[in-house]
């Protein structure tokens, strides 16, 4: 198993009458509620925290993007991505991903991408994401029109690396008379790309068809489990067994000296990602479109049910955050890679919520002197599901 | 109120698609383009529309049981969708009534074919993009706030508001699961075929309306074209879609006339479907050569 450093960049400084008075975090939580100072000394913070992990043996440090929220301070990845090329030397620099179904303009992400990889010398991998409901609200981008850009935009970018000729581009979406681009990327045939799945079959299709790496976002293992079980089923339908880093789990994870001062601590920072960080409407969730029908009534049936009505607890039982002490978290992340039928990565979130640097930085040691080494051998053994 | 619906039909057009459609009455043909919400159903106000005309309502692509026609994708391709039907009908020529979102597309037909709308009634029309009185955002809002936008006096049940817009979105309250995720109960049956119509109007107004909002940004300017008479009707309270709307296309239409129903909401032909009937039917027999009958309408 691979491990990496994941970071969504919260702005943890709600309001305490944030609950009462807000139906999110996103969209329509005024800016007023930003306070700039806090936010230079937060990204500060939160870069160090990556830089930390590179020096700690993490694989990977990752990043994400998200707009007009408190949840998430990366509008956009690449920025940040930047920002670590140069201090880093040594893990993967993960964007995990560009949102290129809200992007008005996606030959940018593959000029940007390419740039990261030079700058990175080969260690980008780049995730490529639809950008959640409420983006699309945001960036006023038509969500029937969701796959068909990430579609499109995944098609145009993947030709712009590899194209060692001028092309012109005509799609329903976007037209380019001249696609040339300067840098190309140094990875061949180009940067590793990962796509995060949410129950879409078109979307284990995809990935399975082109051999990227599927990436699980945060929901209760017995689903994550139904979708690596169908990226599993559509490499098998194409007649082949996923690497198994190809299968990437995500999950929010917090290491104490022990599992006692552990919970104690995780429980604020758990339930705020939950809670408040990811607090949304329904109409956020899935404006119309968003979701293909079959997919809709695959999730309804499932009788997924909101985050605000898990207690810490049952996220916990869930596999919704792993906390506790470095033995206790390497036992329940073998037993979900069981759960699971195996994954090659983990992506956890170290930074959680209102967790300090303080924590965040021990609970990364700890996560790296000593969970890592007892999972690395972790499913060498196991046969795929 | 909902009266019994008359035998359905459907209309195929040449390969595209099924436009299904309801028709009764007889005299003069009447189009009638249902708001967001609205396919499907036969409601009071049509019934009395039928008493005096031949009325045809179909449901727009992608609502209620007509397929998707998945090339239309802006209100220009509503317009030759519906010179399709037209045709298909084998009407030269027809009234043309609309609500909400199909005022709007009734209006860019007006404007694209005048030779084809022997005249023209706009209720609560949406379509012009005025800054200064922005339209609610429907996709934000939760279904269970939709009654208090679309009405004056929320009826307790709502008849007509459980089939406006976004009826039943997806979804409970709180919280996505994961993201892009649904949340709600297990579902399953009725409640999920449901949801499931729901979200496939929703998201066909979204295809048409997202962007620009319930507008296209020309219309204003390209409504002088207008040549059939115009009664623009505006409901006193509306708080979807403001009444500057309604006074500007009054104001824009070549010799509209302009009526307002009192203690009435967005969705006026079934908050007030009797006041709403006798003034369309007026305007219309006012306007048709074969049952002339002076119209009361007041401007």
């Amino acid at each position: 198993v691979k491990f990496s450093f994941f970071h969504l960049m919260p702005y943890p400084y709600l309001p305490d009458d944030f609950d009462e008075k807000y139906d999110s975090t996103a969209l329509t939580f005024p800016n007023k509620h930003f306070d700039p100072d806090l936010g230079v000394r937060l990204y500060q913070r939160y870069l160090d925290e990556l830089e930390y992990a590179d020096v700690l043996g993490f694989d990977g440090i990752a990043v994400n993007e998200h707009h007009q929220s408190a949840y998430g301070l990366m509008p956009s990845p690449n920025i940040m991505a930047a920002a670590l090329t140069r201090r880093t030397s040594r893990a993967r620099i993960m964007v995990l991903g560009n949102a290129i179904g809200i992007r008005g303009n996606p030959l940018r992400v593959a000029e940007e991408i390419a740039m990261l990889d030079l700058l990175s010398d080969g260690r980008v991998d780049s995730g490529f994401v639809r950008g959640i409901g409420w983006e699309y609200f945001g960036h006023s981008i038509n969500p029937t029109k969701s796959r068909s850009r990430f579609n499109e935009a995944h098609d145009l970018i993947v030709k712009a690396w590899t194209s060692d000729e001028l092309f012109a581009w005509n799609g329903d979406n976007y037209e380019y008379r001249y696609v040339n681009i300067w840098p190309k990327p140094v990875q061949k045939p180009h940067p590793p790309i990962y796509i995060p799945g949410a129950g879409s079959t078109e979307t284990m299709k995809f990935c399975a068809e082109r051999k990227y790496a599927y990436m699980s976002v945060y929901a209760p293992t017995r689903i994550v489990g139904r979708w690596f079980d169908g990226y599993r089923k559509a490499a098998d339908d194409l007649g082949y067994v996923p690497d198994p880093e190809k299968i990437a789990f995500s999950v929010p994870v917090y290491v104490a000296e022990t599992s006692q001062q552990a919970h104690e601590e995780a429980r604020p920072m758990v339930e705020w990602l939950y809670h408040l960080g990811l607090k949304q409407t329904a109409e956020m969730v899935t404006p119309p479109g968003y979701m293909s029908p079959g997919s809709l009534r695959g999730v309804l049936a499932s009788g997924m049910h909101g985050f605000r009505e898990s207690p810490y607890e049952d996220l916990l039982a869930n596999g919704q955050a792993v906390v506790g002490s470095p033995a206790a978290v390497a036992d329940r992340l073998g037993e979900l890679h069981a759960e699971l039928g195996g994954f090659g990565q983990l992506i956890g979130l170290f930074s959680i919520g209102p967790a300090t640097h303080q924590q965040v930085m021990r609970s990364a040691e700890l996560f790296a002197g000593e969970v890592m080494p007892a999972l690395r051998s972790l499913g060498l053994s196991t046969s795929p599901a | 109120v909902t009266t019994d619906a008359p035998a359905e039909d459907y209309l195929d057009l040449s390969g595209a698609g099924r436009v299904h459609l309801f028709r009764d009455g007889s005299g003069e043909p009447v189009l009638f383009l249902h708001a967001a919400g609205g396919a499907g159903t036969w409601p009071e106000f049509h019934a009395r529309l039928a008493r005096r005309f031949d009325v045809i309502a179909p449901d727009h692509p992608g609502f209620g049981k007509s397929d998707e026609f998945p090339e239309a994708e802006g209100v220009d391709d509503l317009v030759y969708h519906y010179l399709d039907v037209l045709d298909a009908l084998g009407l030269e020529t027809a009234h043309v009534v609309g609500a909400s979102f199909g005022g709007w597309i009734a209006a860019e037909l007006a404007v694209a074919a005048p030779h084809r709308v022997r005249s023209l009634v706009l209720l609560s029309a949406a379509g012009l993009r005025l800054p200064d009185h922005p339209v609610t955002d429907l996709f934000l809002t939760p279904p269970g706030k939709l009654p208090e936008i679309l009405f004056h006096s929320p009826p307790p049940a709502s008849p007509g508001a459980g089939r406006e817009v976004g009826r039943g979105r997806p979804g409970g309250r709180s919280g996505p699961v994961g993201r892009g995720n649904e949340v709600g109960q297990a579902c399953s049956g009725p409640d999920l075929d449901a949801i499931l119509a729901a979200y496939r109007e929703a998201t066909s107004l979204a295809r048409f309306s997202w962007v620009p909002y319930l507008s296209n940004p020309k219309l204003e300017r390209r409504l002088h074209r207008i040549t059939a008479p115009t009664l623009v009707i505006a409901p006193d309270d509306d708080r979807l879609i403001p009444v500057a709307h309604a006074r500007r296309y009054a104001d824009r239409i070549p010799g509209a006339r302009y009526a307002e129903v009192r203690d009435c909401g967005h969705s006026m032909h079934f908050e007030k479907p009797a006041e709403c009937a006798d003034l369309t039917t007026a305007f219309i027999s006012g306007h048709s050569p074969s049952d002339q009958i002076t119209d009361g309408v007041s401007r």
